[in-house]
């Protein structure tokens, strides 16, 4: 497995996770959870900003792996 | 007339009568009752059953004196309900029998309890050993209560120093095999999402003896059909896992990477995570 689509399966996982995290933190009835789903909500997406950018980097460097 | 058909109309008429006074007269529990309301209780229900048997020769003197025994408790009620003063004439006030781990013998002599009253009384509040006991008090009920040395209380969350994620009640929205309304609404929900819920756990709805949801929103179902196995609500834990998973990838891709800036970025949200992990853990794990 080549480093860019290591990246691209933690991308997946990451955005999979937010789906879920999402998910309680709309159902959940409890104000308090709430925030602190929202908070790591966005955590979540920095993070995913930031590695869709380094995986760009990635795949310009190693076109040839690129879609893998 | 004849004297049963009389005796079946007055206990009849008296049966709706009663229900009616006894709703009037609260929901209050019948054990802990303070005397003199059990007392009032047993003379309504004495006079009751005296006039259903027509033993009262005049109904109208019964009703009166069924009244009496209903009103004045209900005014009482009323009463101390606006005055303290009232309610401690009515109700008495509680009395201290243990404080600071000692009995207080002159406050036992007063509620005429003996020794060994004491300890089965304190035994059915699960003190086996008075050393144990802090404080204990009879209330205007003649309950006793008591209040353990902080040692030998239950442990809480609060007391391990754990941080816990606050939980509502939850709420049946399903009961034998009916969708209840009411709370499906209160939770925010509808038939819909309920339908797709059932749908991915592969039940129908007539197969559901009782759904539960709790506050995260996750739904608990019991079957009638006890054969069949249902995967119990383990989003939580796995969301929780996911996001550890991720956390070592990044920490990985920190280590390999060559390329100075991607390793501080890796490293730096690798860190972050970590404390996201530790924020979300009472809310996902516990």
């Amino acid at each position: 497995m080549t480093v860019a689509s290591q990246v691209k399966q933690t991308i997946a996982t990451l955005k999979g996770s937010q789906g879920t995290l999402r998910l309680y933190a709309s159902q959940t009835r409890n104000e308090e959870t709430k925030l602190v789903y929202k908070e790591a909500l966005a955590t979540t997406e920095t993070i995913i900003n930031d590695l869709e950018r380094r995986m760009q980097t990635l795949e310009y460097q190693e076109p040839q792996y690129k879609g893998n | 007339m004849q004297t049963w058909i009389q005796i079946l109309f007055s206990s009849v008429s008296l049966f709706f009568v009663l229900l009616l006074l006894m709703r009037l007269l609260g929901k209050r529990n019948i054990v802990h009752l303070i005397p003199f309301r059990f007392v009032s209780y047993i003379v309504t229900a004495v006079i009751a059953a005296l006039m259903s048997l027509n033993l009262i020769a005049n109904l109208a003197f019964g009703f009166i004196a069924l009244g009496v025994w209903v009103l004045f408790p209900l005014a009482l009620d009323y009463l101390s309900l606006k005055s303290k003063w009232v309610h401690d004439i009515v109700n008495g006030k509680e009395t201290v029998l243990i404080k600071h781990g000692k009995i207080m013998e002159e406050n036992l002599l007063q509620t005429r309890l003996t020794g060994e009253e004491l300890l089965r009384e304190l035994r059915f509040k699960n003190a086996f050993n008075l050393a144990d006991v802090e404080f204990a008090v009879m209330e205007d009920t003649g309950d006793i209560n008591v209040f353990l040395k902080s040692d030998k209380t239950p442990v809480s969350a609060h007391g391990l120093g754990i941080k816990v994620a606050p939980l509502a009640e939850p709420q049946t929205i399903i009961l034998d095999g009916n969708i209840i309304n009411e709370p499906l609404a209160s939770l925010g929900f509808n038939t819909e999402w309920l339908d797709i819920k059932l749908e991915t756990s592969g039940v129908s709805l007539d197969n559901v003896f009782i759904g539960q949801v709790d506050s995260s929103g996750d739904l608990y179902l019991d079957l009638f059909d006890d054969s069949v196995q249902l995967p119990q609500p383990k989003v939580k834990e796995m969301l929780y896992a996911n996001f550890e998973k991720i956390q070592a990838d990044l920490t990985t891709f920190a280590l390999e990477t060559k390329n100075e800036a991607a390793k501080q970025m890796y490293s730096a949200h690798a860190a972050t995570l970590q404390q996201l992990l530790k924020k979300l853990k009472p809310y996902l794990l516990r």
